[in-house]
């Protein structure tokens, strides 16, 4: 059941960005900031709504 | 253990069988829903353990050695081998659109029973088929796109046509998929502020993550799904209010030039601020509704009020015209087999599989998840009494305008509705009418409220949930249509960067704004016909985006079978040539008999031809909607002309290979070993 609960919890963090935030953290080894989290967001946003969503 | 595996497996593919038999053969005594839901559950474990695996070990060859896009090329950000069941509800999540609920109501008018069984084989055999061969090529491709490995397998034409076809449905997509929006809002105050406050609140949302509390997405999303909440709250209060319940209730024309206003506005604002939040939150709530519905039916189980089959099966439908064969199969797309999904498959998700054998799951089970939504989406439209189903499903041109007579054309047809059913049921929802809601969202959101009233609270809180669902498909439509109208934007500038360099830049704001205003003006203009339709406006446009999402699944069934050609031959053809064949017939009747057919109500050119030699043929209503049915002859003609160059092209290039004289070489990237640890898969 707790294994569950995490899987839904990082299912929820992926489609929500945090995890890919987390990671572009890592990448770069950098700490999350404001502005650090508006660059990523933007950097994420313009290639997301560059892509058809699904009908 | 082995044996018992195989007993297992056999109960489980005669319970497909037998459920699959009983609502086939079951005729004049309603059935439960129950049936349908074990049909569907026992066909798609039947077919994901047997015809899945086939495909994955005979055909692809998954290897798990082999190194796949996410670790050789990961970068942090697109490319991330990711856990294969968040990457399943990932995929999930970014394939199920409002087509898989909206297709399956419009098609209950022929009845339960040739939806449901098109919904399941067509997903067995075909949709997860597709986008599983699609994701697996993608995946051994480094990620290429549907546009990309048309371009590379097929040829040049291959990728124009992929390019044209895209934007095509695009247009088209918006548009009808607006024009659900704006049957189900139409005269609803409570609806409307609903929706209305939405915006505000993605505003909110977006501010809040951007300055206040950055990259808490989550957190954000439940607030703002809070706020929505009470906002579908404070509704009823607005519909009840002399003041503001007018300034609420809006007229199709006027909510259809709101939508375009805000569709226009939202591609050009920043993603941040209005698009990115309402997106996370659509999702989410998304994710919910379907979680709800699914057990909402376990809990419920009920009964199917319409018949196995409908007298509409003769192709004199009030919702669309044309026979089961081909309307039924262009009807439901995305539940049984949506061109859409190749862009998925080769998008996003390709490049985040960790091992090549969850191509399979995430392919080709996300693809039987979404159909199984279709069948819970055709369950909520025929737990509707028949009567009421027509009664909302139908436009005044066809039943006529007045409840009175609106009735008495239903009843006439073996559907017994009363207009104070009607004004009863209307009332509990807290509308002021139910008549001539054509598009499926009402019909839909009624049969859900149906279903979670049920559940507890009765029919004191079915206004509430009937509004609640109002909300759920509202939400993501409009995410789509500004996100849409921005991609679109994208292709165009792409396009237009050819002619003129500036028109080509993204950042340059005279270009972003013509060709958003371009985008826009082309889905509004269909918006605005369907609109103007006195047939409703669904029956011509649903058929349209029904046809180019099929065109757009035979490209991506071409690309496979071309593929797969180059892999094994002519050995395994079938798999992929099969739901192509099926495809093309259909389409090609589709739009054949959309062009050409001699009944007014179902060919664009009889309906024109009909206008024309009515009374009022001069005026200027009647030669709108005459450009408007000539103009839609020629967009569907327009399709044909695609599907056939597409499929000369490949055949072109499936003969040279079967001869001998095209090189059959394989376009995969080299095999890497893979080096990721345990841990990390």
């Amino acid at each position: 059941m707790s294994r569950l609960a995490k899987l839904m919890m990082a299912l929820l963090r992926e489609l929500a960005d945090e995890n890919a935030y987390r990671r572009h953290l890592d990448a770069h080894g950098r700490a999350h900031s404001a502005a650090e989290w508006r660059r990523f967001s933007e950097e994420r946003l313009r290639a997301k709504y560059a892509r058809a969503k699904c009908c | 253990m082995k044996l018992l595996g195989h007993l297992l497996w056999a109960a489980v593919a005669g319970a497909a069988a037998f459920c699959l038999g009983a609502i086939a053969l079951n005729r004049g005594e309603h059935i439960n829903s129950i049936w349908l839901v074990l049909a569907a559950a026992c066909s798609y474990a039947t077919g994901y353990r047997f015809y899945s695996r086939f495909i994955a070990a005979r055909v692809m060859a998954l290897d798990d050695r082999r190194a796949t896009p996410a670790e050789r090329l990961r970068n942090g950000h697109d490319f991330e081998p990711t856990n294969k069941w968040i990457l399943f509800g990932h995929h999930f999540a970014a394939i199920a659109g409002p087509g898989p609920l909206v297709g399956p109501v419009l098609a209950a008018q022929f009845g339960y029973l040739p939806g449901t069984l098109w919904i399941i084989i067509g997903a067995v055999l075909g949709g997860a088929v597709q986008d599983f061969v699609i994701l697996f090529a993608s995946m051994r491709r480094d990620g290429k796109s549907l546009g990309q490995m048309a371009r590379e397998e097929i040829g040049k034409v291959g990728g124009l046509v992929a390019l044209l076809t895209v934007l095509m449905i695009m247009i088209i997509l918006l548009a009808v998929i607006a024009l659900v929006v704006v049957n189900a809002l139409k005269g609803s105050p409570w609806g409307t502020f609903t929706i209305a406050a939405t915006m505000p609140i993605a505003i909110f949302m977006g501010l809040y993550l951007r300055y206040w509390r950055p990259s808490k997405v989550l957190e954000c999303s439940v607030i703002g799904f809070a706020l929505v909440m009470a906002a579908i709250f404070a509704g009823r209060s607005v519909a009840q209010s002399a003041g503001l319940a007018p300034v609420f209730t809006l007229s199709a024309i006027s909510l259809a030039i709101a939508i375009i206003i805000y569709g226009f506005l939202a591609s050009a604002l920043p993603v941040w601020l209005l698009l990115a939040p309402r997106d996370y939150l659509s999702t989410f709530v998304k994710l919910g509704v379907v979680l709800m519905l699914g057990v909402g039916i376990l809990f419920v189980r009920p009964e199917l009020q319409l018949p196995a089959f409908t007298r509409f099966v003769d192709g004199t439908g009030p919702i669309f015209a044309g026979k089961i064969f081909p309307f039924c199969f262009i009807t439901i797309a995305c539940g049984a087999i949506s061109g859409f999904h190749s862009l998925i498959s080769s998008g996003t998700t390709p490049k985040m599989i960790t091992k090549e054998s969850h191509a399979r799951p995430v392919g080709y089970g996300s693809m039987l998840l979404e159909s199984f939504v279709a069948i819970m989406a055709m369950i909520a439209a025929c737990v509707l009494q028949p009567g009421v189903y027509f009664a909302v499903n139908s436009p005044g041109g066809i039943v006529g305008a007045a409840p009175a007579a609106a009735v008495a054309t239903i009843s006439s047809w073996g559907f017994p509705v009363t207009v104070s059913d009607m004004t009863n049921l209307a009332r509990d929802v807290g509308e002021h009418s139910l008549f001539a809601r054509t598009g499926g969202a009402p019909s839909l959101a009624l049969g859900m409220a149906h279903i979670f009233a049920r559940t507890g609270g009765g029919r004191a809180v079915i206004g509430f949930w009937y509004h609640f669902a109002i909300m759920f498909e509202a939400l993501f439509i409009l995410t789509i249509i500004d996100a849409g109208t921005r991609v679109g934007r994208f292709m165009l500038q792409d396009l237009l960067g050819h002619i003129s360099k500036p028109l080509g830049r993204t950042s340059w704001m005279p270009g972003v704004i013509a060709t958003s205003a371009l985008v826009v003006a082309a889905w509004g203009y269909f918006l605005i016909q369907g609109v103007r339709d006195p047939l409703g406006g669904i029956n011509s446009l649903w058929p349209l985006f029904g046809i180019s999402n099929q065109l757009l699944a035979a490209i991506a069934l071409c690309v496979a079978t071309t593929i797969l050609l180059k892999m094994h031959g002519a050995r395994y053809l079938w798999i992929t040539c099969t739901p192509l064949a099926w495809l093309v017939t259909v389409t090609f009747t589709a739009a054949w008999q959309k062009i050409f057919s001699p009944l007014p109500a179902l060919g664009f050119l009889a309906q024109a031809d009909k206008l024309a030699a009515s009374a009022t043929a001069n005026t200027a209503v009647t030669q709108a909607l005459i450009f408007n049915a000539r103009l839609d002859a020629v967009v569907c003609g327009v399709f044909l002309v695609l599907v056939a160059t597409i499929l000369l092209d490949s055949v072109r290039v499936w003969i040279g290979i079967l001869r001998g004289t095209r090189e059959a070489r394989v376009c995969e990237a080299p095999f890497v070993l893979s080096q990721l640890r345990a841990e990390e898969l």
